[in-house]
């Protein structure tokens, strides 16, 4: 979009859109990897969690929440810009043709 | 004193752009390798890595995999396309990884590494080297200095192999006497000796540093602990003075350690001179005159000012030489991996110090 590579991501029926450059070298982040993270833990566990919620920048594998764009080791300051998605239903289906109709002294008309 | 033979370099339009000095193209599988090899290496090879200590991720850029199938570094067009034409790369110092140096069979390593060599001339060196940009590395077994010597000389005058490589990963420091042969071969012929990460703890091969570490992340760190062990024997064993043009590229080994270390080393040598009286000058020299280490990883302070204050401690305008380690996971982008440059300095770095080295128009 007017020059900008964007990529779209559905996680969980939910579409986020993210810049798609790694802010470190630039590498194509939609040629990544998405998938979950462990959780920060306690020494020698491991807390696998965020299914489909985390990108991986396909160069070096800093991760990514695809939810805000925010990088996983330093969230403040390291992120994806992030651009907003909606899903609208198009309006004014042309294929139907529509006429003004009012109501005159108790008769419905329709012009024309 | 050992005469160096000029090496023969055909007249070759100079090309302008990078060199990136450590390039991985693979076989396209073992079958490949196995068809360079005599029995019974043929029956007995079948491929294989380092065995341990495999990224956690991914060992490749994941999009670096040939479109039409392969491994990556396999597919000479892909690999133009996306390194050199993408960053305007006109020599790829190419770094085959045939992981020989870890077998206990030195015969057996050496059939490994003879393969490779053959492999690459008749392929990178040659089919797909229609414009020369691709120049390679003579794989050596180490296990087999003698061997390793035949190796050197029976490439030695082709045009498009310009150094010498052998893994960081060893059973002793290299300065040691064992090692003579490889270094006399290199000398006779000019050519650089480039010494690469890959088999480290692997193996017959030690693991520099207390032991074995238990993850990834440590083992691919202090890979640099076996480059400074490695530098420092070089250095205090004399091989500098002995073979007085041998000239040593350290790989992937890191860069930011250089300065601290040499600092030590030089203030060590003030007091400990008379034990090895052979080193005639402050060990910080001999890195000047005879030491080209490679960039990638750079390390990246918060500060680039940081950054610059390291190149000019350690003579980055000398010593440092520009490589991506293509295709790998940890590649180092032309044009994002480095702080803006003053122009000149870039010039050094990304080109004027590898075509000094390796002979390149």
């Amino acid at each position: 979009m007017e020059g900008r590579s964007i990529g779209v991501f559905n996680v969980h029926g939910a579409y986020y859109g993210l810049r798609n450059s790694c802010p470190h070298q630039a590498a194509p982040l939609c040629l990544g990897s998405v998938q979950g993270m462990p959780l920060p833990s306690k020494p020698g566990e491991y807390d696998w969690a965020r299914d489909g919620e985390i990108l991986r920048c396909p160069w070096h594998g800093w991760e990514f929440d695809i939810l805000t764009g925010r990088s996983v080791f330093n969230p403040h300051k390291t992120r994806v810009r992030r651009y907003e998605v909606r899903v609208e239903t198009e309006s004014d289906d042309p294929s139907v043709e529509t006429y003004p109709v009012s109501v005159e002294d108790g008769l419905v008309v329709l012009r024309t | 004193m050992i005469e160096t033979q000029p090496r023969q370099e055909p007249q070759q339009a100079t090309r302008h752009g990078v060199v990136d000095c450590d390039v991985h193209p693979s076989p396209r599988g073992a079958d490949e390798i196995r068809s360079y090899m005599p029995m019974p290496w043929r029956d007995r090879y079948s491929g294989g890595g380092r065995g341990f200590f495999g990224n956690p991720v991914h060992g490749a850029r994941l999009d670096s995999s040939p479109p039409e199938g392969g491994a990556p570094g396999s597919d000479p067009d892909f690999l133009r396309q996306q390194l050199l034409d993408e960053y305007g790369v006109a020599y790829a110092i190419l770094l085959p990884r045939a992981f020989c140096n870890l077998h206990p069979d030195p015969d057996f390593g050496t059939a490994i590494a003879a393969a490779f060599n053959d492999w690459l001339a008749a392929t990178w060196l040659d089919e797909y080297n229609g414009d020369g940009a691709f120049k390679g590395s003579i794989t050596v077994a180490h296990q087999d200095p003698a061997a390793a010597a035949r190796e050197i000389e029976r490439w030695a005058q082709h045009r498009h192999f310009v150094q010498v490589m052998m893994d960081s990963g060893a059973r002793a420091p290299y300065g040691q006497r064992q090692y003579y042969p490889i270094y006399e071969a290199c000398e006779r012929y000019g050519l650089p000796l480039a010494i690469h990460p890959g088999t480290d703890g692997m193996g017959i091969n030690i693991q520099p540093g207390p032991g074995y570490p238990t993850h990834y992340i440590e083992w691919h760190t202090c890979l640099s602990l076996g480059f400074q062990a490695h530098l420092v024997s070089l250095i205090t064993e004399g091989v500098f003075e002995r073979f007085p043009r041998l000239r040593v590229v350290l790989v992937e080994g890191g860069v930011s350690w250089l300065p601290g270390l040499l600092w030590r080393l030089d203030a060590e040598w003030k007091a400990l001179r008379a034990e090895v009286p052979w080193v005639q000058r402050a060990p910080s020299e001999y890195v000047r005159d005879h030491v080209r280490l490679t960039s990638q990883p750079l390390e990246r302070p918060a500060s680039d000012q940081q950054l610059l204050h390291v190149f000019e401690m350690m003579d980055a305008q000398n010593t440092l030489m520009f490589s991506s380690d293509y295709p790998h996971w940890d590649f180092d982008s032309p044009t994002h991996a480095f702080p803006k440059l003053p122009a000149a300095l870039h010039e050094r770095i990304f080109s004027a110090n590898a075509r000094a080295l390796y002979g390149l128009a």
